[in-house]
């Protein structure tokens, strides 16, 4: 499974490689991360509460950071298990430079993916898989943002990470967005209320007759 | 005696107590103390195990017991070979490698699904819930998905020590081909794809199993097709000795062959651990489970080559292909020597050379299902005859005719080995007269003539097509049945067999009403009970109606023969002057003259007083069946299609099959096996096809991404019966309970390729999907 994609940050790039090498930051822009530790500078092991669609379950993984050229590329290989399944993978991930002192991260990545992830979660594993990475990056750039705020005022970083709820809505919304814009549910969630209306009027009007 | 109820459409004794909710099935079962079992199942298709830590299970509140293959000791062991492997074939290679009990630390996982451990807890949730705490450690390996992969080199090993993945190789030759060849004057070969469906039965697999200590006794309730042979395997497994054990199989909602899969770990583990801890245990599977745990079917690829004269004669076939028998083998070569058998179908074919390599795969474990081999058979010769009438410009019925052997042809020897290891022989049949009466009941000529050139000006794209097969049926090795009359006038009937909605409650006292004279609702039938019967071999390759039937009418008939002596003793008349009406046995021209049946049970087990010297108490016979060989059935179906071009979805407007079972006991039960067939036939052609991924992952595991066609996709199937009498039994029948899902998929195939005549497709796989016949017409039109 492909998980390619790119995102514009709002802020410098040494800035967002700080960001991204750091497991606590790390730990708090996935939202369900129970635990991030590292065992060295480029070995991190954790736990993680994760939902997609209706399963949910716990996964221990190990996150490995190779190929380090800072602060414009790495790569990233996850190996992670649980009961719901498992799922590994290898991501590549490289900064550019903007020139309004913004960053450009381009990712690429490869996944496999087994258990009951893979044999009954198909339907949901893209839209699901694609829309944590967003609300993952889009949390890291709110962090930079706090970051670079307090820099420049010279105070302490005042950020507020997305709780574990407010990320699982977001993914929802993403996975519901999906499901709206096929034409038969939309149809239905039109038609229902105009049945009702014509129901409602046709007691009315019954009433009245009567 | 006069057959009231023997062909006639009554309907069936067991459907009240279906419909209303009453009859038992497994799951109905509940024992005091009961416990419930879930399994620890592999993520991975490939891998090796380094170690499985359950500490964290056992302590977990409500778990009674975790399991792994440690705990067993030495009742781990790879279960029984079911099914000899053919060694009256020549040069056979055969390396045998049945399924464990429970994959473990130091060895592999060989497939998704394959169980670890197992966990005994006070309810399925904390069961569930335990499985979670059990902490595997192991090394992914890569996995051998791909067929021809799984032969070379450098694949991966599924069975380290057996150093290749080759699980058999058969050749069998009748005739020469190469000299069939060297003569033709046409040759066609083509690859033919068949892929893996899921039997889907409604009941998935459950077992109730309850160990007794203080009688020393195991019962097991079973959702299986072979309880006998169940009992057998198992307690042998066990070490226990066959009379301690009993195995039930009450109601079971679908078997169509997974079910008669025996010794499967679950039922191995289930037995084990119900001894150990001397409570009863409930195991049902869900159908995640179903679908990654339980055997399936289907996946071929053939290279096949036909060789014809100029008008159409085929002179030779050579058939090469590769079958995937999953993980393991236990089912030997059941069905690749079906799909060899039935390769040829009602065709003359003077020169035929089949062969077959089997390979292991990191997938689930191939048995029978429903068609059990038969159908890629039929399918590859039906492509071939369809490809051959293209070439040469025939009529694809014409062909068919040409080829066919003829009616007075009978018993007409096939020269090649068959599933029961004896020489392929069709006892009996009429192939023309199917092909005709299905031709005739579909309108071909009108269709093809006016109707078709109305709808294709119309801009609609509909089609037909017509396919021929013949049907292995009613195999040995033999059944058993024991009748009794008892002192209230009604009869008893128990046989070995087990019901999975055949009818057997019906179709069975049909046959011993006829015999005893007594109304086929006082006929009660016992099946599936090793207590009550105790010999015999089960439900598949559809043989129960007729090996068991044809035990049921021995045991019959030798009653009716005690009753009427005893009768010609009570009333003092001769014997064939008697008849037994409505329970009563009477003078035939003096019907005062009269004893009931009743009656005479109780005066034939007396409770005082002597009898005479070889004596038999009651009116009771146990009799068995046994066929020289199976009854080859037959048939041709017909159906017509519309594709619609923008979905590229498939509507079957019409079906009809012209089938030939024998003598037919009930054409009501024969319709509904029909239906039955017809719509797995359905589902294989169009809507049902398991995705793997090339880690061995099963993609589909659900009925949300695995399709079933519903009632509303299927056709009114219009049924069309012929009756050639099999020489093989006493009744003359031959099974039915395939023959629909057989031609199917061939049938369809066709029909698609006929409304999409001018995209000019030709299909080459089955099943198709409407994606896929998107891709097809994409490929062909670009």
């Amino acid at each position: 499974m492909k998980l390619d994609g790119e995102y514009l940050f709002n802020g410098p790039r040494e800035e967002v490689w700080k960001l991204v090498r750091d497991p606590d930051v790390l730990a708090t822009a996935l939202p369900g991360t129970q635990s991030l530790n590292k065992i060295s500078d480029t070995e991190f092991e954790g736990v993680m509460h994760l939902k997609i669609g209706p399963m949910a379950g716990d996964f221990t993984g190990k996150l490995v950071v190779s190929a380090e050229v800072p602060p414009e590329s790495c790569t990233l290989t996850v190996d992670g298990k649980g009961a719901a399944g498992f799922a590994k993978g290898v991501g590549h991930v490289q900064l550019i430079e903007q020139a309004d002192g913004k960053t450009l991260i381009k990712y690429t990545g490869d996944f496999q993916v087994g258990g009951k992830l893979a044999s009954t979660g198909q339907r949901m594993i893209d839209t699901v898989s694609k829309s944590m990475v967003r609300q993952g990056l889009e949390a890291l750039d709110k962090a930079l943002q706090a970051r670079v705020a307090a820099q420049a005022e010279n105070r302490p970083v005042e950020y507020k990470p997305p709780t574990e709820t407010e990320f699982a809505g977001a993914v929802a919304k993403d996975v519901a967005g999906g499901v709206l814009s096929i034409a038969e549910v939309r149809m239905v969630l039109y038609i229902v209320p105009v049945v009702a209306v014509l129901i409602l009027l046709a007691l009315i009007l019954s009433r009245c007759g009567g | 005696m006069t057959a009231q109820y023997v062909g006639q459409r009554i309907t069936r004794n067991e459907d009240p107590r279906l419909l209303t909710g009453q009859a038992l099935f497994v799951d109905d079962v509940d024992l005091p103390g009961m416990l419930h079992a879930a399994f620890l199942r592999s993520d991975y298709a490939h891998a090796r195990i380094k170690s499985i830590d359950a500490t964290a299970a056992r302590s977990r509140p409500g778990v009674v017991a975790v399991y792994t293959a440690e705990d067993m000791g030495a009742f781990w062991k790879p279960g029984p070979l079911l099914v000899p492997a053919p060694h009256s074939i020549k040069d056979l290679v055969f390396n045998q490698r049945t399924q464990i009990p429970m994959a473990r630390a130091g060895d592999k996982v060989r497939h998704v699904g394959e169980p670890m451990a197992v966990v005994i807890a006070e309810s399925r949730y904390i069961a569930e819930d335990a499985l979670a705490d059990i902490v595997v450690d192991l090394e992914p390996l890569d996995a051998v998905v791909d067929l021809f992969r799984a032969l070379e080199p450098d694949a991966p090993l599924i069975h380290d020590e057996l150093g290749t993945n080759l699980a058999s190789y058969v050749l069998q030759e009748k005739g020469n081909y190469e000299q069939a060849r060297a003569q033709a004057d046409v040759v066609i070969s083509r690859r033919i794809v068949i892929d893996r469906g899921v039997a889907a039965a409604l009941e998935n697999r459950g077992y109730v199993v309850q160990w007794n200590a203080r009688e020393q006794e195991l019962t097991m309730w079973a959702t299986t097709q072979a309880p006998i042979a169940l009992r057998n395997l198992v307690s042998a497994t066990l070490g226990i000795s066959e009379n301690q054990m009993r195995v039930i199989a009450p109601f079971v909602g679908g078997g169509f062959g997974p079910k008669i899969m025996l010794c499967q770990p679950e039922e191995v583990l289930l037995g084990w651990a119900t001894m150990k801890l001397n409570r009863p245990i409930k195991y049902i599977e869900d159908r995640r489970e179903n679908f990654l745990a339980t055997t399936m079917e289907r996946g071929q690829i053939h290279d096949v080559e036909i060789a014809l004269t100029r008008d159409g004669q085929i002179l030779g076939l050579k058939d090469v292909f590769i079958h995937d028998t999953g993980a393991y083998n236990p089912y030997a070569l059941t069905v690749p020597l079906n799909t060899q058998t039935h390769t040829m179908g009602p065709y003359e074919i003077p020169n035929f050379h089949t062969e077959f390599k089997v390979v292991f795969t990191n997938k689930m474990i191939v048995t029978p299902v429903r068609g059990a081999g038969r159908p890629q058979g039929v399918f590859v010769m039906e492509r071939m005859m369809d490809l051959a009438a293209q070439e040469l410009g025939m009529n694809p019925v014409e062909i068919r005719r040409k080829n066919m052997i003829p009616a007075d042809a009978f018993p007409h020897e096939q020269g090649i080995i068959g599933q029961d290891f004896a020489q392929l022989i069709y006892d009996s049949g009429d192939y023309p007269a199917t092909l005709e009466k299905a031709r005739q009941m579909i309108g071909y000529d009108q269709f093809v003539k006016e109707e078709q050139p109305r709808f294709r000006a119309e801009g609609k794209h509909v089609g037909i097509g017509v396919a021929c097969f013949t049907e292995g049926t009613a195999v040995g090795p033999y059944e058993g049945a024991r009748v009794t009359v008892e002192s209230s006038g009604k009869v008893s009937l128990v046989t070995g067999v087990g019901t999975q909605g055949q009818g057997h409650f019906t179709s069975f006292a049909q046959i011993v009403a006829d015999q005893l004279g007594v109304d086929v609702r006082d006929v009660r039938v016992v099946t599936g009970d090793t207590a009550q019967f105790h010999w015999g071999t089960g439900t598949f390759a559809s043989r129960g109606a007729t090996v068991a039937g044809n035990a049921v009418n021995a045991a019959a008939a030798s009653v009716r023969a005690k009753i009427l002596k005893h009768a010609s003793k009570a009333l003092g008349a001769p014997e064939k002057e008697l008849e037994i009406v409505n329970g009563q046995v009477r003078v035939a021209d003096i019907p005062e003259k009269s004893i009931s049946l009743s009656e005479l049970a109780l005066r034939a087990n007396p409770m005082r007083g002597s009898v005479e010297p070889g004596t038999e108490p009651g009116l009771e016979s146990t009799q068995y069946f046994g066929p020289q060989y199976g009854a080859t059935a037959a048939g041709t179906v017909a159906m017509i299609v519309e594709v619609d071009t923008d979905t590229l979805l498939v509507e079957v407007k019409r079906f009809v099959i012209a089938h030939d079972c024998g003598t037919v006991l009930n054409p009501l039960i024969v319709d509904g096996q029909v239906h039955g067939g017809v719509s797995m036939g359905i589902g294989q052609s169009f809507y049902e096809q398991l995705v793997y991924d090339e880690n061995g992952q099963l993609l589909n595991a659900s009925f949300a991404d695995y399709l079933l066609p519903r009632s509303t996709d299927m056709p009114h199937i219009e049924i069309g019966h012929l009756c050639t009498p099999s020489p093989l039994n006493p009744m003359g029948s031959k099974g039915v309970g395939e023959a629909g899902a057989i031609p199917t998929p061939a049938c369809f195939v066709q029909a698609v390729e006929n409304a999409l005549a001018d995209y000019k497709l030709e299909i080459l796989e089955t099943p198709l999907s409407p994606n896929r016949l998107f891709e097809l017409v994409q490929a062909a039109n670009p």
